[in-house]
Formats: structure tokens, C-alpha cells, sequence
């Protein structure tokens, strides 16, 4: 059982930091809270049906376009919507909420409010340590850990990532320094968008194969609970709040298999008990800072 | 004597209401509310402005903890769903009669709202909103838990209606009198709460609670006291919402119920109590019967078109569109600056100079 709870534990973790990764980029870079995350994830995850079912393409390629497509759409949000209000936290956020219901809306209409399957890269299991993990956890797992590593790697070394941190340490000083502020805004909502994709379409198919217009609200209240547990804002802190949201409702999980049947319901409960009990004694988050790199 | 006291009360009615505008047109607008129904006595229309009184209460209590006191709440649908789901179980399990289930279930909304409000109004701003919108998540997670309580995704339902003694034909009629009073008394409850001196210490609250702290204000208190009353109108509201439906199901819960009132508030005007009322009914009318029945459009659409009218608004006119309209009024006469304007609950948390 104990490693039933660390495996799965470090799955269920490293998919939770995949879908908090992008929020909390957003929100480091230009202070946006941007609670349309859940919806550019369920928006991922629907083009994703859409290009391998109404329109059948290539696996791979459907991917590729379903998480571009997202990003675009994710810049476009950026421009339209929450460019105008973009030094003001809670009007943002009331927009972002107000674009999140307005997506919900716009894909009853479109697909109907049923459940549409969303096909899996990798069928099967494979063994670690005598635990069955699906290969569809395994790859969002890895897919999660080679972007944290690239993200790491962008802000530090590429241009555009360092001017991204220039701009979250002090916006007014990068744009005297000559960065087009506005312009690495979109482009940072454009990537957390792709991220918020990238989560939707693997995370789902590891997890229930089925895209319903509802199914934002579950990622946008774990990646919430996440990034605030971590600090908003924080990379390092995401992190370790997805460690530790992982670890507890893997815990929980096991637990309540053995104990509180049907417990699964009261999964969300405890992330977000967890998350007010920290924000109590740390109104901040654990490591409630600007985006940093620590080196 | 009795001619007297008449005729004192007669003078101070002419002062404190006929001779003020505002108030003479919500007199009115109540009183042409109240002889509507002779005009046109259908259910359906009766139904639909029983469910508009109902969420102009929500929408009301909304305005007062926001508009007011600036504790930006995005889980307003909890204290609804709490109203809604408490009405019904206290029927259902405990075979109360309406009336106590109502008042009761109000009164619990009240204490859960001191519960939770005592914990959560220690985060502040966009915090704040984030843990007051995770509350109805978690209210969804516990009430498909408890299914044989709650009755999961299906609801409660088959409880009796308000008035049962009453032959069929006059319930709605009832039942829109009833809400209408109702709506009157809440609305003078909510708005001489908002113009007392707790109201004024609410909006010192939301120009800088720091400031009034510094004056002696024990500002936890303060928005404990808004935060349950405000929370104490919401579950009336859905007590009452579930019983003219008779069914309290998992939609008392989502995120759509919460931005009702944000709607209602931003068109009407945040912070006047009286016209996120007004919003409310326009909001209503428009949604269930012009967009039914005049212009029919498919349901999902009338959401996106009030929340894209929404958004425009919070861009280009954050005090809302009937507060922008009143303040270009006003600036025919003599013209203010946007800081005399009175309080504004966006531009709070700006972002901080590094």
C-alpha cells in the first residue's frame, strides 16, 4: 500500500504541476489571476475530439494543432479581454470568470451538453515497483517533467524568458529597458493557454477519456488551489504544492477505499481544506513571491 | 389624537419619500407592480416575476457585502444553494411546514456564513474571491457525497407548494405577492442597512481598511456583520427560490447562479442597493420572456450576451451602466473628478510597484 501511495502519488502529482504550471506563469509574469485556465483546458480538450473524431487526422498532429489552436485562442482572450483592465486584479478576475462561463455556454451550443470521448495516446500499463501505472499517466507524468525542465531552461537562458522575468521583478524598468511589455503579456497568456491545452488533452485521456462541457471546473479549482498553496506566482512553489495536493489526495483516495466509500466526491474538499489551512497561517502561500529563479 | 398621529405620519411620508425622486419611483414601480397582475394574470408570467422579486433579493445582498464593503464574494450561489437545499431537507426529512423551513434555513445561512466567513475574511482581495468561489465546489463535492440526503444529481423535489390551501389557479398569484412583499421588506432591510451607521462604517471599510482600522474600527467584525447579513438575504432568496420550483437540484450550486447577482450589479449600478433590484427584473424579463417568447433566441445564448455586455461594461465603465449614466447627469451640472465620484470597488488592488 505504501508504494501504491508514493507511485501514484508522484503520477497524480506531476499531472496536478502540469495543470498548475500555466496559470501560475501567467499570473508570475503579468499579476493576472486568469481563471479561463479550466476553460483553455476544456477547450484543449474538445479540439482534441474534434481532429480525431469529426475530422480524422493524424494522432500526433491533431495534438499539435488542438494545443496551438488553444494558444492562439488563449492570446486572443489576452487582447480582447483582459489587456484593457490588465493592472487591475479583481476586474480581471471577475472577466476571466465571465470568459470561463461564456466558453462553457459556447460549447453546449456547439457540442451538446453529452459526453464526447476523447481517444488516448498509449493504451496499457506498465509496472514501477509492483504498482500498475496506465501508460497514459506515465507519458502525461513525463511530459510533465520535461516542461518543467524546459520551462526552467527558457526563463533562465532564452531571451524571452529572461525579459519575462525582467518584467515580473518590475514592468516599468523592463519597458524603459526596451521590452515590449504588452506584446510578452500575450505571449506569455498565448503559452500558458498551450499549457493549459497540453494538460487538457493529456490529463484527460489519462484520466476519464471524456470531454463534457463541465469538465473545467475540477482543474481550475485544483490548479488554484496549487498555486496559492505554493504562493501565486511562484514556480518553485507550484511545485511543491502539487507535491503535497498529490500526496494528499492520493492518501485520501487510498484511504477512503478502505474506510469512506464513495469518498471520491470529497477529493476536491481536501485539496481545498488544505489550501485554507495554509492560507491562514501564511496568507501569502508558502512561497509567496514574484516569479523568481532560484539559483 | 388618532388625527393627529395620521396626519404626522402623512407629513413625514410626503418628506421622506414623495419628496425625494428615487424613492417616489420605487413607490411606484412597487405599487405598479402590485396592480400588474390584474392586468395580465397568466402563470407563467406570474411564475417568472415571482423568480425576478426572488433574484433581486440575491442580487441586493450581493451588492451590499461587494458594493459596500468591497469583500469581492464569487460563491454567492453557496448561501443560496445553502437556502435552497436547507429549505427542502427541513421539509422533506423533518416535516417542517414552509414557513419554518424558510425561516430557518435563513437563519442557518447566517450562522454558516459567521462559520466560514471567520476563517475566510482573513484573506483579502483576489484571494478572497478565489475561496469564496471554491465554497459551492465544495458544497457540489459534500452534496453528491451525502446522495441519500441530498438526493445527488436527480435533487429533492415533491414538497408542497406555499400556499396549498389555496385553490390551483390562485397559488401563483399568491406566491407572487408573497415574493413581492418579500422583495419590498428585504429591499429597505438591505438599503437602510447600507445608509446606517454600520453603513457607513462598511464603506470605510472598502475606501481603506487600514485607515479604519487606524481609526478604532474593529474591521473583522464589521465584515463578519455584512458578510452574514448579506449571507442571511441569499438563503432567504433560495429558500424561496426552491419552493416556487418545488425542487432543489445541484444547479442552486454552479458558478451561473453565483454571477446572477454580478450581472444584476454591474448593469444596475454597484453599491445603490436599489438598482442591482432593478437590473435584477430587467434581467429577468429579458431573459425569460423577451428572449422566450419576443425575440426567441436558444437559452445558451442569453447567458453569453449578458456576460459579453458585462465585460464591455466592466472595460469602459467600471461603476456599472446605470451608475455611468447618473454620473454623466451629474457632470452636466458641474464637473467632478473621478474621486468624488464615491467608492469604487475596482483599482483596489492595483499592482504593486516593485
Amino acid at each position: 500500500m505504501i508504494e501504491d501511495i508514493l507511485i501514484n502519488g508522484a503520477m497524480t502529482s506531476g499531472t496536478l504541476a502540469l495543470l498548475a504550471l500555466g496559470f501560475t506563469l501567467i499570473y508570475g509574469v503579468a499579476e493576472v489571476v486568469n481563471m479561463s485556465h479550466g476553460a483553455l483546458y476544456m477547450v484543449g480538450a474538445y479540439l482534441f475530439f474534434v481532429f480525431t473524431t469529426i475530422f480524422p487526422i493524424d494522432l500526433l498532429l491533431a495534438f499539435v494543432l488542438a494545443v496551438v489552436l488553444t494558444g492562439i485562442l488563449g492570446a486572443i482572450i489576452y487582447r480582447l479581454a483582459i489587456h484593457p483592465v490588465v493592472d487591475d486584479l479583481l476586474a480581471s478576475l471577475v472577466i476571466t470568470v465571465g470568459v470561463t462561463i461564456i466558453i462553457q455556454e459556447l460549447t453546449i451550443i456547439s457540442f451538446g451538453s453529452y459526453r464526447k470521448p476523447v481517444p488516448s495516446f498509449a493504451q496499457g500499463f506498465l509496472t514501477l515497483a509492483g504498482v500498475k501505472v496506465p501508460n497514459a499517466t506515465f507519458l502525461a507524468f513525463v511530459v510533465s517533467l520535461i516542461l518543467f525542465g524546459g520551462l526552467w531552461i527558457f526563463l533562465a537562458k532564452v531571451k524571452i524568458g529572461k525579459a519575462m522575468r525582467a518584467v515580473a521583478q518590475d514592468h516599468e524598468v523592463a519597458m524603459l529597458m526596451g521590452i515590449n511589455t504588452e506584446r510578452l503579456y500575450m505571449l506569455t497568456m498565448g503559452i500558458s493557454a498551450t499549457l493549459a491545452a497540453l494538460a487538457g488533452v493529456l490529463i484527460t485521456a489519462s484520466t476519464t477519456r471524456l470531454a463534457y462541457p463541465h469538465m473545467w471546473d475540477t482543474p481550475l479549482y485544483l490548479s488554484f488551489s496549487i498555486v496559492i498553496l505554493g504562493g501565486l506566482g511562484s514556480v518553485k512553489g507550484t511545485l511543491v504544492g502539487a507535491l503535497i495536493i498529490g500526496y494528499a489526495e492520493e492518501i485520501f483516495v487510498t484511504l477512503s477505499t478502505l474506510y469512506l466509500p464513495g469518498g471520491g466526491f470529497l477529493k476536491g474538499v481536501v485539496a481545498m481544506a488544505i489550501m485554507m489551512t495554509v492560507l491562514l497561517l501564511r496568507p501569502k502561500g508558502l512561497f509567496g513571491k514574484r516569479i523568481e529563479m532560484e539559483e | 389624537m388618532v388625527a393627529t398621529y395620521l396626519r404626522r405620519a402623512y407629513t413625514s411620508f410626503l418628506a421622506h419619500v414623495v419628496d425625494i425622486p428615487p424613492r417616489l419611483l420605487a413607490l411606484l414601480l412597487f405599487l405598479i407592480l402590485l396592480v400588474f397582475p390584474v392586468t395580465n394574470p397568466k402563470f407563467s408570467f406570474m411564475l417568472l416575476l415571482s423568480l425576478a422579486n426572488l433574484s433581486a433579493i440575491f442580487s441586493a445582498s450581493w451588492d451590499l457585502q461587494v458594493g459596500r464593503t468591497g469583500l469581492m464574494s464569487l460563491g454567492h450561489a453557496l448561501f443560496f444553494g445553502i437556502g435552497g437545499y436547507g429549505a427542502a431537507m427541513l421539509i422533506v426529512f423533518w416535516g417542517f411546514p414552509a414557513w419554518a423551513a424558510i425561516a430557518s434555513s435563513a437563519l442557518i445561512g447566517a450562522l454558516v456564513a459567521l462559520a466560514i466567513g471567520y476563517p475566510c475574511l482573513r484573506v483579502k482581495g483576489p484571494y478572497l474571491s478565489l475561496v469564496t468561489m471554491a465554497l459551492p465546489l465544495i458544497a457540489t463535492g459534500v452534496v453528491f457525497y451525502f446522495k441519500d440526503v441530498t438526493g445527488g444529481e436527480r435533487g429533492l423535489f415533491g414538497f408542497p407548494r406555499l400556499f396549498p390551501f389555496l385553490p390551483y389557479a390562485q397559488q401563483f398569484l399568491a406566491e407572487y405577492y408573497f415574493t413581492l412583499l418579500l422583495l419590498f421588506a428585504c429591499g429597505i432591510a438591505l438599503y437602510k442597512t447600507a445608509n446606517s451607521g454600520t453603513g457607513i462604517v462598511f464603506i470605510s471599510i472598502l475606501d481603506d481598511e487600514v485607515a479604519s482600522k487606524a481609526c478604532g474600527i474593529n474591521t473583522t467584525r464589521y465584515k463578519l456583520t455584512s458578510f452574514s447579513i448579506s449571507a442571511f438575504f441569499a438563503t432567504l432568496a433560495g429558500a424561496v427560490w426552491v419552493h416556487l420550483l418545488s425542487a432543489a437540484n445541484i444547479s442552486l450550486l454552479t458558478l451561473t447562479t453565483s454571477f446572477l447577482p454580478i450581472i444584476a450589479t454591474i448593469w444596475g449600478g454597484i453599491g445603490t442597493i436599489y438598482g442591482p433590484i432593478a437590473a435584477a427584473y430587467i434581467l429577468q424579463i429579458v431573459d425569460r420572456y423577451v428572449l422566450n417568447e419576443v425575440f426567441p433566441i436558444e437559452t445558451h445564448w442569453h447567458m453569453i450576451i449578458f456576460l459579453v455586455v458585462v465585460i464591455i461594461v466592466i472595460i469602459f465603465w467600471g461603476r456599472g451602466l446605470a451608475r455611468f449614466v447618473t454620473d454623466k447627469l451629474d457632470d452636466l451640472t458641474e464637473e467632478r473628478n473621478l474621486d468624488e465620484r464615491g467608492p469604487h470597488i475596482w483599482k483596489k488592488y492595483k499592482k504593486k510597484k516593485a
